[in-house]
């Protein structure tokens, strides 16, 4: 036996997002991988518009997440705080011995993975008001001096213990415990609509989450 | 509406009027109007009653520091009206007064009060007989108070928003030092947020003369970025906190480097009835005439004690008030402002001081005086502007680790020692003049950005200039109080008087701290901005001890009041939802706390469930037991160190049932261990105890050193306990898997696809009946569960909860931890000695306190019992000894359907934990009589379970 009950396995009934309560409401949703992910919320065109004006934010609790435990060159350095990009994704220290890998990173060439893709719900903030909203419930210090692209922080996310990823300039990555989904994207949407936001759907939040490979410079 | 010409200063819009009501009738003002500028253009000089006297009380400050203009904004009490803009529309009614504020009935306590409202009445008097309080309370609470709160509140009023904000320097205080201080910083690189209590930058500057400054000032600190934060106060200093209250925004300010310029407040005079609407303090008058073009009075007299009185006194008679005479402690008043108001035809009096004020519902007149008598004079005027000195408002300062002492010559408290990463400038660093303020605020500026790496090129050319321009002010020390006759207040918030201090220092509490508490002194709204100077000098004048000695009260937040509602942010709870939740609320569930989760207690009818699981089969959401990951070459070895029994001899595919243990043998926690392969193991707890139980693992791991791996993945797994007597029916119509009694025996564990959906089963039963608990990812449990249901509908399956749950584990004994055993239940309390495998070889945690056990009849035992008559004993109920005293305790108790009793368990002494003992519970005073059975009341061989 394995723990392979941990995994979303293919060809069963689709996936359902942790966050799904709150993030389906009004949804298009499309199958992807296995789950079921929201498309748009009807209106391609404003939710582009909120995440480049204001702040868009949306489920992503369908990219893989894994823990790597044991030695290796892919653990990297948690008191850098940085992510390192792996593949179409990144590996996050945790501690001198374990990451986070999130995002289609590979197979790292040494360690053992755990999927934790359903333990960790994800949410992903971009435009202007990013940073903004992540302040309206959570302390971690987002300026780019402190934290920047690829700058990744575990931390107390609206009062749940969880991290957070900088995926680019405006781009971020939340990432918590899946038994908080419903509750976490109440929070996320109650912050970001204040400041002129909307729910968006993979389709607008494509441009703005920056893959890995690509360079990104810091406003530090 | 009387207003002045208008002035370039002036806040107010005149071509922008704006119409409210205050008391029902209708007041005009302008854009930009506070609500005292409004009602003073409108002629009227009373806005409240006084705490405790009822006394009409006037404006004091004119900037919303002071309590004595306390007003109920639409439904809102405790505003102060006059640093409350002034709105369209908005209902203004004052406060402590009935029935009118023209005639209040209660003032009478200030006619006729007596004896009954001198300091500590109430302590004295109210403590007997002890039995009347819920009455005297009752009185005082109606007597007592500032407004009141709306009894219903449909609606949270407080749309709260926290806002977390990181910087590099915060500078609290926007006058000129604050804003130089910022325009420096940031212009050095730093990430700089101002914050300043009034709607605009520029402290002082706007209403002497200097707005063009502090507009140039605050638009260059805007350019060189500075955040800057109006209508914002900081409310305290917590170690790297600030909050800083915005509207209903809650900034939590945490920056490297603090900058303290929130310069210094005004003092008011002690003497008799200096409360008397037509006294307020200068600089007040000042701004009532330059910001908002009202005339604080007709004919005044100016009371001073420094020059910043000469200043005011000049400018009131810029506007056009009639000054009659300034009166000036200091027998030598400097030449300066003093000439220029005799140019003026002021008349300069040097030595004297207000010692009475007169008229009944509003100023008349002033008796000015020597302090010590002679020199009288009374002077007619309906505005009496005082300045008895500044004090620097250290509070913040103090909060946060600063120290302060008297400075005499400045006849105020001055900062001495500031914590590492704290700056101090304008007053509060000892600056007081506008030149000096401001490059007080350079410096500062430049010294917080230096200490963060950002050196400006000129700093010590700078330490050196401004060290050596301190100029000494010229300020004579007030009076402790002055004069005979009327009530003489030091704290115009609570009403405390000289009399009422001085009969507190007679009584013993001789200490500021004491008498603070005595009398109340400095405790109101404005938190001894205008009391903690004049009440310390009244106990110093009392006790013949000196300022230095009598100090300061501890500085604490809020240092300006701030409604509940700003701090209780917004109103989401942190619930941990399974992820088939959304399916119970569709299926009817009572929803409620279990906790950190939210779970289904039942779906209507309990009974019927618990029913349904012994007749057909039940599926419950376990999604919230915790479950790890334990993984390595040494996971079994980790396992066996934590757990009394043996874990590591597990066969792949087998489970078995484990307690952790302190080092002191008590239980912390229980679940079950399933070996998935050579070097993993899926381990469960509690739901409650998940967390805990991973640290616990996480912790020891850490200190055995082994190489193994804990992981939490309780989120991450959907689990349903499928139970009942044809649940082999149910789920041969969603699995291959042969779950039948030989190819999946009792604690074993098998993988397999139900429903479609890879699970891992675990052959378990909590509640008793044959039972599968099924695992899988959490994405895919709201579709196991259906696929479930969906196969279970024909049979009779039905969806249970936490409720019939309880009733079936009791059924059968099992017991929950927490619930059934307490902080001193080892396993043999608990009646499972049968788990403690002493011969293990390894040592695990708690075997030497079971060692000292092993052989020892437990004190208490925990047992079943049946209740004879029908009654249900409370959980917590006493079982009773031979002797009638509590021996024991109840831990859960139920109506079982099934065993037609009232069934529970409970901790019995050790005599009484035997098959037929009859014990005796009592509840709440009733007596309810049982019967010990130790074997379960379902199932006691457990061919059921295991069948």
């Amino acid at each position: 036996m394995s723990a392979g009950f941990l995994t979303v396995a293919a060809g069963g009934p689709p996936a359902r997002s942790p966050l799904a309560e709150g993030s389906h409401r009004g949804a298009e949703l499309e199958e992807r991988d296995g789950w079921m992910v929201v498309a748009s919320y009807g209106d391609a065109e404003g939710e582009s518009r909120a995440r480049r004006e204001a702040v868009g934010w949306a489920d992503l609790s369908h990219l893989p997440k894994a823990e790597l435990s044991g030695a290796g060159t892919w653990i990297g350095s948690p008191a850098e705080g940085l992510a390192t990009p792996r593949g179409d994704g990144w590996s996050c220290p945790l501690t001198p011995r374990r990451a986070l890998l999130v995002g289609d990173t590979g197979a790292p060439p040494e360690g053992a993975t755990l999927d934790l893709t359903s333990s960790l719900g994800a949410i992903s903030i971009v435009g202007p008001e990013a940073r903004e909203t992540i302040a309206r419930f959570c302390a971690l210090d987002t300026r780019a001096a402190v934290m920047p692209p690829f700058g990744f922080r575990p931390g107390s996310i609206a009062r749940t213990p969880g991290y957070l990823l900088r995926a680019g300039e405006e781009a971020f990555l939340l990432i918590f415990g899946a038994a908080y989904g419903a509750y976490m994207w109440e929070v996320v949407a109650d912050a970001g609509s204040r400041l002129g936001g909307r729910p968006v759907g993979a389709a607008a939040l494509t441009p703005a989450l920056p893959a890995p490979r690509q360079e990104v410079t810091t406003d530090a | 509406m009387s207003r002045l010409a208008a002035t370039p200063g002036e806040r107010i819009d005149r071509s922008r009027p704006l119409g409210f009501s205050f008391d029902g009738k209708p007041v005009t003002g302008y854009e930009g109007d506070t609500i005292v500028s409004a009602l003073y253009a409108d002629g009227r000089r009373v806005f409240s009653r006084s705490f405790k006297y009822h006394r009409p009380r006037g404006e004091l400050c004119g900037c919303g520091q002071c309590a004595n203009s306390l007003v109920d904004v639409d439904g809102s009490p405790g505003v102060r009206a006059c640093g409350e803009p002034a709105r369209a529309g908005m209902t203004v009614t004052h406060l402590n007064a009935w029935p009118s504020l023209e005639h209040d009935v209660m003032s009478a306590t200030d006619r006729f009060g007596g004896r009954f409202t001198q300091v500590g009445f109430y302590y004295k008097t109210f403590i007997r007989p002890r039995r009347l309080w819920p009455v005297y309370e009752k009185v005082l609470r109606r007597a007592a108070g500032l407004g009141r709160l709306r009894e219903r509140q449909d609606e949270r009023e407080w749309e709260t928003e926290y806002r977390r904000r990181h910087c590099d320097v915060l500078v609290i205080g926007g006058g000129v030092a604050g804003l130089a201080a910022a325009v420096r910083a940031a212009e050095l690189g730093a990430d700089v947020v101002l914050c300043d209590e009034d709607v605009e930058p520029g402290g002082a500057l706007l209403f002497e003369g200097g707005q063009e400054r502090a507009r140039e000032l605050a638009d260059q600190a805007r350019a060189a970025g500075v955040e800057v934060l109006t209508r914002a106060a900081a409310i305290g200093t917590f170690d790297d906190l600030v909050p800083v209250v915005q509207g209903s925004v809650l900034h939590q300010v945490r920056a490297a480097r603090t900058i303290v310029a929130a310069g210094a407040i005004q003092q008011p005079l002690v003497f008799g009835d200096n409360d008397l609407p037509g006294i307020m303090l200068s600089g007040g008058a000042r701004r009532l005439g330059a910001l908002y073009g009202v005339a604080p009075g007709k004919a005044a007299v100016v009371a001073t004690v420094d020059d910043r009185g000469l200043d005011d006194a000049l400018a009131l008679v810029a506007m056009g008030v009639e000054v009659r005479a300034v009166a000036d402690l200091r027998p030598e008043v400097p030449g300066g402002p003093a000439a220029r108001l005799r140019e003026a035809g002021v008349e300069v009096l040097g030595g004297l001081t207000p010692v009475r004020g007169h008229g009944r519902r509003a100023l008349e007149a002033v008796t000015v005086a020597r302090p010590r008598g002679g020199g009288e004079r009374r002077i007619d005027c309906d505005l009496l502007a005082v300045s008895a000195g500044a004090a620097p408002a250290l509070s913040l300062a103090l909060q946060g680790g600063a120290r302060a002492a008297y400075d005499g010559a400045r006849a105020a408290f001055r900062l001495t020692d500031l914590p590492a990463g704290m700056f101090a400038a304008g007053a509060a660093a000892g600056f007081d003049d506008r030149e000096s303020a401001e490059r007080s605020g350079l410096l500062a500026g430049a010294e917080a950005a230096a200490s963060l790496g950002r050196h400006h090129p000129r700093l010590r050319e700078e330490q050196v200039r401004l060290g050596g321009e301190r100029p000494e002010p010229l300020v004579a020390t007030p009076p402790a109080w002055a004069g005979e006759g009327g009530k003489a207040f030091v704290d115009l918030d609570e009403d405390v008087t000289v009399k009422d201090v001085k009969q507190a220092v007679a009584e013993g509490f001789e200490s500021l701290e004491l008498s603070k508490r005595y009398t109340t002194v400095t405790m109101g709204p404005s938190q001894g901005r205008f009391s903690q100077l004049p009440s310390a000098r009244l106990i110093a004048a009392e006790t013949g001890l000196d300022l230095e000695t009598v100090g300061l009260t501890t500085a604490r937040p809020p240092w300006t009041s701030v409604p509940l509602g700003v701090l209780a942010g917004r109103p989401f709870e942190a619930a941990k939802r399974s992820p088939v939740h959304a399916r119970h609320r569709e299926l009817g569930a009572s929803v409620r706390w279990a906790g950190d989760w939210m779970r289904a207690y039942d779906y209507g009818d309990a009974e019927a469930e618990t029913r349904a699981v012994h007749e057909a089969a039940g599926i419950i959401d376990v999604s919230t037991l915790g479950k790890l990951i334990v993984r390595g070459p040494e996971a079994g070895e980790l396992l066996d160190r934590l757990y009394p029994n043996r874990i590591s001899n597990l066969a792949p595919g087998r489970i078995r049932y484990g307690v952790l243990l302190t080092d002191a043998a008590r239980i912390t926690d229980d679940g079950t261990i399933c070996r998935l392969d050579e070097e993993t193991f899926y381990v469960t707890t509690t739901s409650s105890g998940a967390g805990a139980v991973e640290q616990w693992f996480t912790w020891w791991l850490a200190d055995w050193g082994l190489d193994a791996t804990v992981t939490d993945v309780t989120q991450g797994l959907a689990a349903i306990n499928v139970a009942g007597p044809r649940v082999r029916e149910v789920l041969a119509r969603v699995t291959d898997l042969d779950v039948g009694k030989e190819a999946f025996p009792y604690l074993d564990a098998k993988q397999a696809k139900v429903g479609g959906v890879e699970c891992l089963l675990l052959r378990i039963g909590f509640v008793g009946e044959l039972g599968y608990e099924i695992h899988c990812a959490g994405a895919h449990g709201q579709a196991l569960w259906d696929a479930l249901a969906d196969a279970g509908a024909e049979l009779g399956v039905r969806p249970f909860g936490l409720e019939p749950q309880r009733v079936l584990r009791l059924e059968k004994q099992h017991i929950i931890v927490g619930q059934d055993t307490d902080s001193e239940s080892t396993p043999y309390v608990a009646a499972m000695p049968w788990i403690v495998k002493l011969d293990k070889e390894q040592e695990f945690i708690g075997r030497w306190a079971l060692e000292q056990r092993r052989g020892e009849a437990p004190p208490l035992e925990l047992v079943g019992f049946r209740c004879a008559d029908g009654k249900v004993p409370a959980e917590g109920s006493v079982v009773l000894g031979d002797d009638g005293t509590p021996a024991g305790e109840v831990t859960s108790a139920r109506f079982s359907a099934k065993v037609d009793a009232v069934i529970g368990m409970a901790r019995v002494p050790n005599e009484l934990a035997a098959d037929g003992a009859r014990i005796s519970i009592s509840d709440g005073g009733q007596r309810i009589e049982a019967v010990v059975t130790k074997e379960p009341f379902f199932d006691p061989e457990g061919e059921v379970l295991r069948g």
